[in-house]
């Protein structure tokens, strides 16, 4: 009997493969389509329907409910109002600000706040409410650590001058002030709600905004209601008033194919990151956007301070080495866009896009420039060496939090290419309680890290590359740790400047001075996509961050 | 799964020795049965006490600052702290005490009822774990159903049939325990839920998505009941009770149902107390595939996050679902097998 | 438990070949799965032999492709053969499996001989740290150890042989008692012989001897726990070819490119296979079961 039971299990185990092989068998290349930036538009038609719940299925988790992530950013969006709201770069339109003046010296603004809009936990939002958010800020012990970034440096005062105007002194002229202020990070939060300490407003934030949240299940959703008081709706939304639909479930789901599966199997209404192999699947059969997030982009950060890449000539082999935008292309399915200029993203204003081939693949080049820096030896394994010392680079990337699986695919593909040409790669990644720990915060944690710093203002470059040394209180920002006199004094001089003209002229020099350096070696753009299904109508995304829009969306028949 | 290892699993708590069923009292005194249930408890205790211990201070090994982490997930920023800025939450959180002193204080906690309070998600324990829980119950307690329903239904219409139908049983057995849970799991995923869409892609809490989670934990576990059981059925079917039955007329079935499986399943009980922790496990895989909510989703979390309170809370928890499995498998034993109800 | 297979008509075949026995007594299905045994062996020592490519160049021209006569496996998102990354992981998945079972087993003769031998309160010792051990799910244990020591396979193989020690011990210990009160060591005893030399020429041997079966068996659950591991993400990091993280990232492609989650785990579940198969058989041998 004996004998029979283990050629019968071999033979039953290839014929549930065959089986399985047959029935789900589908081989797809990827196509390749270009990945525009599309303006938000809205997609009317029928008539709205109230009520209903909108199910969206996005691809993380986040810690917090609002915080200075742009994670925490898109789900802000949901449950507060921001003072004004961007509607292009340089276009910003009123929001809770219905008016605003700014002063000839361009030290203060003066903000006049709509009336009668009131937080979900009935207090008014008038100027005091204003002024206590800006300082709850900039307060070091409740930080929103981006609204800190932007406005720490510039921030004086910020004073109730009636009950709806409010006063905001900066110590320097600041021009990227209005965008920044139009992000998700900025929504004004109840000052009685923010009383109640930082863990309450980690888990359950009041805000004016378009919902309200009623429970976080963690590890699955997030419950929004509607707000049936809204009445703040910013000048380019969609339609005044309260949302159309009841209820937003707003769900985690990090696997991208059981994603991408609840959306077709009607489970979810919107799904965010839509896996790109499918994204001409989406095109045909949902409505669908994609936005390419300004600020910094997926960018190759390669630490100047420590290590093999403090010497010029060895970063920019690096950047010659590999094939950055095939490799793109190739594990994005063409979807998103490639940016071969490290400081910027191309929908940044400002962008220099005279920078975007910088650095095209050059393995020749690259051997130069290694053999200039005295990596002239092979070891057995074929890396370069330089006085018996191998080059070895640590590549740490924030795996399921800051780069996706297909992001993941792209590195691996540079790491082969960077090996051809002698680098030895270790990729390392790293969860987000690591990268929240600060474990790879100093230089003394990798040698290159990859990631992005999403904002509406070439202003991001005050943030991204002001001095990392300064005593006392490092700049974690600047991953590079690149501190170059000339750069800071360039980006001050332009967030400061007066005239538009003389501002890009400043900007597109410091983003030159970047590249030439290659601190940073751009990969890839920082991109949210949605799908949803054809019965809704009007969710559109927003243009300061990329934030999903859903307090217009409503479903017909 | 061998003999041998069944052999170990047989004899739970080392008391017996291989080859023989765990001593069971002899017919009459029960009261000697109840007293090592009582001891049993007693050993239950101090395996809570010792797994607490033990996952308390590997967390004190785990690299990095918790202030840091909790600050900056405050504050949305990935940056390092000096110790200034970081003295307030290590004092509110405690984390400037000694260890040693930590550990007491936690361990004091857990003797009043008070597991703690998660970092994270600044709830009770207890309350995280509650919530978590029933979908995770239901998940091993149904998948255990499954299992059991496959493996009875192969041993009992496949051994000892013609060679074909023994051979094709037995077969599927050994596959079936071999194969990997997330493996089955998507493969499961993808062709009913994906593709024939008779079952939901994201199960949530309900009674249709249980199905698919189900089975990809009870098919391995029924391979592998199974192989036991079956084993254990052909070594009672060539008992002489068995022939004198079929001697006295009853039909196959009819012996196989009435006299054979109550012998045949003794094992396989004492399994489903292991087979109970050891679903656990495997619920951590099965949930992440699946995207249900659970212990395991928890679990998975709570380790990379460091949230201490609550990883112990679920390693104590844990360990009292098996103890107490086994508790009750003792008491199944007892129940159900027949020499002790005849003495 | 072996069941004894008998010959419809209860007699034993004749051998009409002059042919050993041994060999006569293989069966066809333990042939098949020593050879798949031997050919993952054979992977493990040489894997250019066997590969058609190495396992690491990419392709981005030739990325997702069904299986086909140049990539019998086809290719993965990187252009990467898929056939030539399975044979090369199969160096990490064994090497983790027998290194997470080696861990166990020598955990298990140390505790299970300790605690069988000596008996009282050492015994009762051993006996609740190895229920504190079987109380604590092998992935917990195995997540704990990750986030402590960080992903690799050193920390799979701690990881898993840890989890895995108990059941062994437990095994180990019930054999040690079953030849401890065995007839022949008591009649050394009483033949006077020295306890150390009793232990060394009895307990010893025969308490291990079902080890055999329990390495082939346990090898193959080993490698399934630490893909387990790998498919949570918490395997060796990329892009290393071990199984669990071929599964691992096969799951984005499922429905795309099936292939890149299927054969890994036909791989896993074949090999697996065929270590029960030779360990059943070995445990039979052992036993003396086969007649036919």
């Amino acid at each position: 009997m004996l004998s029979r039971t283990p050629r019968v299990a071999l033979i039953l185990s290839i014929v549930a493969v065959a089986a399985t092989l047959s029935a789900c068998g589908g081989s797809s290349t990827g196509t390749s389509s270009s990945g525009a930036t599309a303006a938000p538009t809205s997609n009317t038609g029928g008539t709205p329907q109230q009520g209903g719940t909108i199910n969206y299925a996005h691809n993380l988790e986040v810690p917090c409910l609002q915080g200075g992530w742009v994670e925490e950013a898109y789900i802000e969006r949901q449950y507060t109002d921001s003072l004004v709201s961007q509607v292009s770069s340089g276009h910003i339109v009123p929001w809770l600000a219905t008016s605003w003046s700014i002063s000839p010296s361009q030290t203060t603004y003066t903000f006049h706040l709509k009336p009668g809009v009131f937080f979900s936990d009935g207090t008014p939002l008038n100027a005091q409410a204003v002024a206590d958010n800006f300082y709850y800020w900039t307060n070091p012990k409740t930080a929103n650590g981006d609204v800190d970034a932007y406005l720490g440096p510039y921030f004086k005062s910020a004073k109730a001058i009636n009950n709806l105007t409010v006063q905001l002194n900066l110590k320097a002229p600041y021009s990227p002030l209005l965008s920044s202020l139009s992000q998700g990070y900025d929504g004004i939060l109840s000052p009685k709600g923010l009383a109640r300490g930082v863990n309450a407003n980690c888990d359950d934030p009041i805000g004016s905004g378009p919902f309200i949240i009623q429970t976080w299940n963690h590890g699955q959703n997030i419950v929004f209601v509607r707000n049936p008081k809204y009445n703040s709706a910013p000048a380019n939304a969609l339609h005044q008033g309260p949302p159309y639909v009841s209820k937003l479930i707003w769900s985690f789901i990090a696997d991208p194919t059981t994603r991408w599966a609840s959306l077709t199997s009607g489970q979810s209404d919107v799904i965010e990151d839509v896996p790109t192999v499918d994204w001409s699947q989406a095109k045909s059969a949902y409505n669908v956007q994609e936005y390419v997030t300004p600020g910094r982009p997926q960018t190759l950060s390669l630490n100047t301070d420590l290590g093999p890449f403090t010497n010029q000539d060895v970063r920019q082999a690096f950047a010659y080495a590999a094939n950055r935008q095939a490799a793109t292309e190739s594990a994005f399915n063409g979807e998103i866009p490639f940016d071969g200029n490290g400081a910027l993203s191309p929908s940044t204003p400002d962008f220099d896009a005279a920078l975007e081939n910088s650095y095209p693949y050059d393995p020749a080049k690259a051997g130069q420039l290694l053999n200039a820096a005295g990596y002239t030896g092979h070891d057995a394994a074929g890396y370069r060496t330089k006085d018996g010392q191998e080059l070895d680079i640590k590549l740490v990337y924030g795996l399921g939090s800051i780069v996706n699986d297909e992001g993941a695919t792209l590195l691996q593909d540079l790491q082969q290419q960077w090996k051809a040409a002698g680098f030895n790669v270790t990729l390392v990644p790293a969860t987000l309680t690591q990268l929240f720990g600060g474990a790879y915060a100093a230089p003394t944690a990798a040698d290159a890290t990859i990631g992005y710093w999403t904002s509406p203002t070439p202003a991001v470059l005050y943030i991204t590359y002001q001095y990392w040394n300064t005593p006392g209180d490092p700049n974690f920002s600047n991953s590079t740790f690149y501190d170059n006199a000339q750069l800071v004094k360039t980006i001050a001089a332009a967030n400061s400047s007066l005239n538009p003209a003389t501002q890009k002229a400043l900007y597109t020099k410091a983003q030159q001075i970047i590249v030439n350096a290659a601190a940073a070696v751009g990969v890839y753009t920082k991109t949210t996509t949605l799908a949803w299904t054809k019965s809704l109508h009007d969710v559109w995304i927003e243009d300061s961050q990329g934030e999903p829009v859903f307090s217009d969306a409503y479903f017909t028949k | 799964m061998s003999a041998p290892l069944v052999e170990a699993a047989l004899a739970p708590h080392g008391e017996g020795r291989a080859g023989e069923e765990p001593a069971t009292p002899p017919p009459g005194r029960r009261w000697r049965f109840w007293r090592r249930i009582l001891f049993r408890l007693v050993g239950a205790v101090i395996v809570l006490w010792a797994a607490a211990t033990f996952t308390f201070f590997v967390q004190t090994l785990l690299p990095g600052s918790r202030a840091t982490l909790l600050l900056n997930e405050q504050t949305g920023q990935q940056k390092q702290y000096t110790a200034a800025q970081l003295a307030p939450i290590n004092h509110e959180y405690g984390f400037d005490k000694a260890v040693i002193v930590q550990y007491f204080d936690y361990i004091g906690g857990l003797a009043h009822g008070n597991f703690g309070t998660s970092y994270e998600q600044h709830q009770p324990v207890l309350t995280i774990i509650a919530r978590q829980v029933g979908p995770t119950f239901a998940l091993t307690l149904t998948a255990l159903v499954f299992a059991w329903v496959i493996a009875l239904a192969l041993t009992l219409f496949t051994t000892r049939r013609n060679r074909l139908l023994s051979g094709l049983g037995s077969g599927l057995e050994i596959v079936t325990a071999g194969l990997p849970y997330y493996w089955l799991g998507v493969l499961l995923l993808v062709v009913f839920a994906i593709d024939l869409q008779i079952f939901p892609v994201v199960g949530g809490t309900g009674v249709t998505g249980l199905i698919l989670p189900a089975l990809t934990l009870g098919i391995p576990l029924a391979g592998f009941l199974g192989q036991v059981t079956r084993d254990e059925f052909e070594k009672v079917l060539e008992q002489p009770f068995v022939t004198s039955a079929r001697a006295r007329g009853m039909g196959d079935l009819q012996v196989r149902l009435r006299h054979v499986l109550r012998h045949a399943v003794l094992p396989a009980i004492t399994l489903s107390g292991w087979a109970l922790g050891a679903l656990i496990s495997g619920a951590v895989i099965v949930e992440t595939v699946f995207a249900r909510p659970g212990i395991g989703n928890v679990i998975v979390t709570a380790a990379q996050s460091r949230d201490v309170p609550l990883v112990s809370g679920v390693v104590i928890l844990v360990a009292a679902v098996y103890v107490v499995a086994n508790v009750l498998v003792d008491l199944a034993y007892a129940l159900i097998d027949p020499r002790l109800r005849a003495g | 438990m072996s069941a004894i297979s008998q010959h419809p008509s209860g007699l034993a075949p004749v051998s009409t070949l002059a042919v050993p026995t041994w060999v006569r007594r293989l069966r066809p299905g333990v042939i098949l799965a020593t050879l798949v045994i031997a050919f993952f062996v054979l992977a493990v020592i040489v894997p250019s032999l066997l590969a058609t490519n190495n396992p690491l160049s990419i392709n981005l021209s030739a990325t997702l492709q069904a299986p086909s006569w140049s990539h019998i496996f086809g290719t993965d998102a990187s252009g990467r053969d898929l056939y030539s990354r399975v044979i090369y992981g199969a160096r990490q998945s064994l090497l983790i499996g027998l290194g997470a079972t080696g861990i166990a087993v020598g955990i298990a003769i140390v505790l299970g001989f300790a605690s069988g031998l000596a008996g009282g309160i050492v015994d009762g010792v051993i006996n609740r740290f190895v229920e504190v051990l079987f109380a604590f799910p092998v992935l917990l244990l195995a997540l704990l150890f990750v986030a402590v020591f960080g992903p690799s396979a050193k920390t799979e193989i701690i990881a898993v042989g840890l989890g895995t020690a108990p059941g062994y011990t437990r095994m180990i210990r019930g054999q040690v008692l079953a030849v401890k009160d065995s007839g022949y060591v008591e009649s050394a005893r009483a033949l006077g012989h020295s306890y150390r030399r009793i232990v060394r020429r009895h307990i010893f041997p025969n308490a291990m001897r079902p080890l055999v079966v329990i390495v082939t068996l346990g090898v193959g659950q080993s490698i399934v726990w630490a893909s387990g591991l790998a498919f949570l993400g918490l395997g060796v990091p990329p892009p290393a070819p071990e199984w669990g993280a071929l599964l691992d990232a096969g799951r984005d492609f499922v429905t795309q490119a099936s292939w890149l989650e299927i054969m890994p785990g036909v791989a896993i579940v074949v090999f697996a296979l065929s270590l029960t198969t030779v360990g059943r058989y070995i445990q039979q041998r052992l036993e003396g079961g086969i007649t036919r």
